[in-house]
């Protein structure tokens, strides 16, 4: 089973990809983080294989994290999860940096576990 | 479900890969010119007009061309050559998509009909913003995106009443905020009670009962619910060329109403939900 940290400020998004995620039987959820000093922090101590991570954060934001991710490791497989995915410029800028893909919010079950499932 | 960019919308359905899609925008980059770098290649401006103009807008917020004209360094009807030009010259994502192998020149119209019908439901609707509100396309767009978000996120069934700009916000229970920067800058603000926040929490959390959820979690669908909005409304001004950024989402607590801060216009938006309870939407508009 595929590991995954999910790494959002808000409580209501975290909770609702964990029971997506957790439901569907193949992801494990190995923690929440709430800004991008926390996901690098749980990266390191939770070795997860996938990161689903937002963009707009408190604190250290979504695209700073990744920047520092990839840096400490080239093949971290990370997904952001972002109300700002159709914006052009953060959207390329995210895929730039390393990240995966970009799913915008709001998002469709569906769509986050085909992606996940193909990483 | 949300406000995209074509080349976003292809990666997506599995269309485009995002190596070919990084290719395509890199050689947009290297096609599309900005307006200073468009009147350097046509021998209109030199690199030290570039540079002044670059510096005057750090004094005045005008755009490239407007301040290249306020400055002498260009006519009105220069102007209008590099913007045309500027529009000749354009190369679109699917087109770059083709030119760079990522999609076959027949397929693209199919791809865009896609699109198109995807994006349909965020086409804004007319809505009327009250005179001395500057950039009231902008506005408009804010206003119904915010109407559509309300509709089909937060699932609730309204009746939006006429815009209107006041000097205060009325009490509610809950104020959820959002600050943004850029081409505009301001405050979003969602107004609730307490029976529309549970409505809005069993949206979000899918859930069909909130009844033990913590308050906590309560004010956070709202939160949500505020930057989903916000961050598709920066999408959709990114399409009208309009760049902003968004701040976290916070709660405001204030029992008496808020007041309009000093140096802005509110502009409101309320709506009225099927039960009788009122949303009051605004945004404070740095002027």
């Amino acid at each position: 089973m595929k590991k995954v940290l999910i790494v959002d400020d808000s409580i209501s998004v975290a909770r609702q990809l964990d029971k997506i995620l957790s439901e569907s039987g193949e992801f494990h959820v190995v923690g929440h983080g709430k800004n991008g000093m926390e996901a690098i922090r749980m990266h390191q101590t939770e070795h997860p294989d996938i990161i689903c991570m937002d963009m707009n954060m408190p604190g250290m934001d979504g695209l700073t994290a990744l920047r520092t991710l990839v840096a400490l490791d080239k093949n971290v497989k990370v997904v952001m999860i972002t109300s700002l995915g159709g914006v052009g410029d953060k959207f390329t800028e995210a895929l730039r940096l390393g990240a995966r893909t970009v799913i915008s919010k709001p998002f469709e079950a569906d769509n986050i576990l085909n992606i996940l499932r193909e990483m | 479900m949300a406000v995209k960019f074509f080349g976003q919308f292809l990666v997506e359905k599995g269309v485009v890969s995002r190596e070919i899609l990084l290719q395509a925008i890199g050689l947009q980059e290297s096609v599309n010119l900005s307006f200073g770098a468009t009147s350097l290649a046509m021998g209109i401006l030199t690199e030290a007009d570039i540079e002044r103009v670059h510096n005057a807008q750090r004094i005045e917020d005008l755009r490239f061309g407007d301040m290249a004209v306020k400055l002498g360094l260009l006519t009105g009807d220069q102007m209008m050559q590099v913007l045309a030009r500027q529009k000749n010259t354009h190369l679109y994502i699917g087109e770059a998509l083709v030119k760079v192998g990522g999609l076959q020149a027949d397929a693209l119209p199919k791809y865009l009909d896609y699109f198109k019908a995807d994006q349909a439901q965020y086409i804004t609707d007319t809505v009327t913003i009250p005179a001395g509100i500057p950039e009231p396309k902008v506005w408009e767009m804010v206003v119904d995106l915010s109407y559509k978000m309300l509709t089909r996120v937060a699932l609730l069934v309204f009746r939006p009443e006429p815009c209107f700009v006041a000097e205060r916000l009325p009490a509610m229970d809950l104020y959820a905020a959002m600050d943004f920067t850029g081409d505009i800058s301001g405050s979003y603000l969602m107004g609730v009670t307490a029976a529309t926040r549970a409505k809005i929490a069993k949206a979000i959390l899918k859930e069909p009962n909130v009844d033990n959820e913590p308050k906590e979690v309560l004010d956070d669908t709202v939160m949500e619910f505020v930057n989903v909005v916000m961050g598709n409304i920066a999408a959709k001004a990114a399409q009208i060329g309009k760049s902003v950024e968004i701040a976290p989402p916070e709660i405001i607590d204030t029992p008496d109403g808020i007041p309009v801060p000093a140096g802005h216009k509110a502009l409101c938006f309320p709506v009225c939900l099927s039960d009788g309870d009122r949303v009051e939407l605004a945004v404070f508009i740095k002027e």
